[in-house]
């Protein structure tokens, strides 16, 4: 049983899932149901609260609505801030914070970071493993947008060109696709942030042109500008990691010549050489990690939060569908006189439970469905905001863990419902019909 | 050549509703033969309701026996008076009690809700037909938008829609003016006699009492003699 289920597409699993968690809903209405048929009934009594059903229903909507989307959007940002750090096979930096290094040149946030000198440069450009090797310096901007130094490589390791070409001199840069300079332009970078006017200008006279425009890659990387990495050592009156008298840009680097940077990008000829180059570059002296495995353990960390996140959610649904519930139970009182007329006219005990079910049912499942939409839209506005916030390309649209999550809510509530369906079902039909 | 069975007559005896020691309705015997027109009259609070709830199977007396032919009503398990009365009776109500919502067609068709999956349309055509025969000409008109007399005509139609053998009004009439109340009477009449129907009509109409085969009265809960 477990190797058939092993061997199942995800896809079915998935939709087995579904019908699992939907199952119990369905087998409550089946049984209630069965041989009766309650619906004109329960859309009668549909029609004629109007008013008191759309609030019921608005109710159920708007917690699975805040339900789907909080799980959706967490796992969107969890992709996507996974898939912006794919390229980065292994970052070696000064020995610190993982987490800020990470941060800093994945998702180009500002931080102070040591500089690595000539000696790491010159083991790692005899170490025969490794396929590629590009220091990332960041620090600067344009505008509020990152400029960070490296190598035409590292640009086309990043990801392809939409337009133009990688730079091939030292005044010339790379755009991301979100950057609104355009291949032509020209753009002068400010020290820092550019928080004062200090910073602002501290690097006039050192002008480039964009050559060419990033194809999107959904990562911060989107809105940078991308320079040599010997233009920001030139423009901050450093060696330019060559020989004086030798224009030219891009490795191989002169160890005597070379300044220093917060971070290498590292990729091995092999896979498993990653793993081998990040135990061997785990020194005293500097630190090599897999930003992947760096985010996997962040994800973790916050994965209590995530838990915590989800349980909120649950329980809110809960208890929403608990009041709502709650009044069913107030309107099967007041739907009573009619149950009784049903009664008088010789129907079934049963079918006053049915019809109660299949009105509970029809208000649960508008809520659940309308809920799925509301979560669907609601996606796409926290997609857009949190894209905005992080510059990580957060991807808006439910999936089958928030499908799963509604059936679960269907159900558990469609089960719930058959409490009202039995006060109906309970109720004296004598009494009723002379409205005690 | 062998005669069709006649319908039984409906029979009480001895029997007796309480609310703990008080005497709500006592009946010592009372035979109601098949196609009789029964008329039942009396105070306010007298028990009328209370006899007619008896027989219909809504009240289970605490004591005596209600008997349609071979069958004791009052023996029977709720679900079985519940399936007795949905075959053989027709229930009408003083405030009509329609769904406002539905078409006259599916108030009248009402019972095809929980019938068997074969007497469904069976159903639907006789509450089509009756309704028809009532004069309500445009049965998918919603029950709120129709007047108090066709109210109780598509009331009258729901009662019939099951073709009872009885059937039991309560106060058929009092929910509506003069000229209604006479041609409800005389359709519930009409159509009582056109199938050989016993009708047990509690009220205090006497135009409708007066279109009755006996009247019987009820005084204190006790079913006296006829009036």
């Amino acid at each position: 049983m477990r190797d058939l289920w092993d061997q199942m597409p995800l896809t079915m699993q998935d939709a087995a899932i579904l019908l699992a968690l939907l199952a119990p809903g369905l087998i409550a209405g089946v049984l209630a149901m069965r041989g009766l048929r309650p619906w004109p009934m329960a859309r009668a009594l549909l029609r004629r609260n109007r008013g008191i059903n759309l609030l019921l229903a608005g109710l159920m909507a708007l917690s699975v609505g805040l339900g789907t989307a909080l799980t959706s959007q967490e796992r969107a940002l969890r992709i996507g801030s996974a898939r912006a750090a794919d390229p980065f096979d292994v970052i070696v930096a000064a020995p610190g914070d993982r987490i800020s290094m990470l941060l800093a040149a994945v998702y180009l946030r500002p931080a102070d970071a040591p500089l690595l000198g000539g000696e790491v440069l010159a083991r790692m450009q005899a170490d025969p493993r490794i396929a590629l090797m590009a220091p990332i310096a960041f620090g600067d901007s344009w505008n509020g947008a990152p400029v960070v130094g490296s190598t035409a490589e590292f640009v086309r390791h990043l990801g392809a060109m939409q337009a133009g070409r990688v730079f091939a001199a030292e005044e010339e840069a790379v755009a991301g696709a979100l950057s609104p300079l355009q291949v032509g332009d020209h753009f002068t970078p400010a020290h820092g942030g550019g928080a004062d006017d200090e910073d602002q200008n501290a690097h006039d006279g050192h002008s480039f042109e964009i050559t060419g425009k990033m194809a999107p890659t959904g990562s911060p990387w989107d809105r940078a500008l991308i320079v040599p990495i010997e233009a920001v050592w030139a423009v901050h009156g450093l060696p330019e990691g060559h020989a004086p008298g030798t224009h030219t840009i891009g490795p191989p680097f002169d160890p005597a010549y070379f300044p220093g940077t917060p971070a290498f990008l590292v990729s091995a000829k092999t896979m498993w050489g990653n793993y081998a180059l990040a135990n061997d570059y785990g020194t005293d002296t500097t630190m090599a990690f897999f930003p992947g495995a760096e985010l996997s353990r962040l994800h973790g960390l916050l994965g209590d939060v995530r838990r915590l996140m989800s349980l909120m959610a649950g329980l809110a649904q809960a208890l929403v569908a608990a009041g709502a519930l709650a009044g069913l139970a107030a309107l099967a009182r007041l739907f009573a006189p009619r149950f009784a007329l049903m009664r008088a006219l010789g129907a079934p005990r049963r079918f006053t439970l049915a019809v109660m079910w299949s009105y509970a049912a029809a208000l649960i499942g508008a809520g659940a469905a309308g809920g799925l939409m509301l979560g669907w839209a609601a996606s796409f506005i926290a997609a857009r905001i949190v894209t905005a916030e992080t510059e990580i390309a957060v991807s808006p649209g439910l999936g089958w863990p928030e499908l799963h999550l509604v059936a679960a809510f269907f159900s558990t509530a469609a089960i719930l419902a058959l409490a009202p369906a039995v006060i109906a079902f309970r109720r004296p039909a004598v009494e009723d019909l002379r409205g005690r | 050549m062998i005669a069709p069975a006649r319908p039984p007559a409906l029979t009480l005896s001895g029997v007796e509703v309480r609310d703990g020691a008080r005497v709500l309705l006592r009946v010592d015997g009372l035979e109601v033969p098949a196609g009789h027109l029964l008329g039942l009259c009396g105070p306010s609070g007298a028990g009328k309701s209370t006899l007619l709830h008896v027989m219909s199977g809504l009240i289970c007396p605490d004591r005596g026996a209600v008997r349609w032919g071979g069958a004791d009503i009052a023996g029977m398990s709720e679900g079985a008076r519940d399936a007795f009365r949905g075959a053989h009776m027709g229930l009408i109500f003083q405030d009509f009690m329609l769904f406002e919502e539905l078409s006259a067609l599916d108030n009248a068709a009402i019972a095809a809700a929980w019938a068997p999956a074969p007497a469904r349309a069976v159903i639907r055509a006789r509450a089509a037909q009756v309704l028809r025969d009532l004069g309500i000409e445009a049965p998918d008109t919603p029950a709120s938008r129709l007047s108090g007399g066709e109210r109780q005509r598509v009331a009258a139609a729901r009662a019939l829609a099951g073709d009872p053998q009885i059937l039991l009004a309560d106060e058929p009439t009092a929910s509506l003016d003069r000229a209604g109340a006479d041609r409800l009477i005389a359709d519930l009449v009409r159509m009582a006699r056109a199938h050989g129907r016993t009708l047990i009509c509690v009220s205090h109409d006497d135009h409708a009492l007066a279109a009755m085969d006996e009247v019987r009265v009820i005084t204190d809960g006790t079913l006296g003699g006829p009036a």
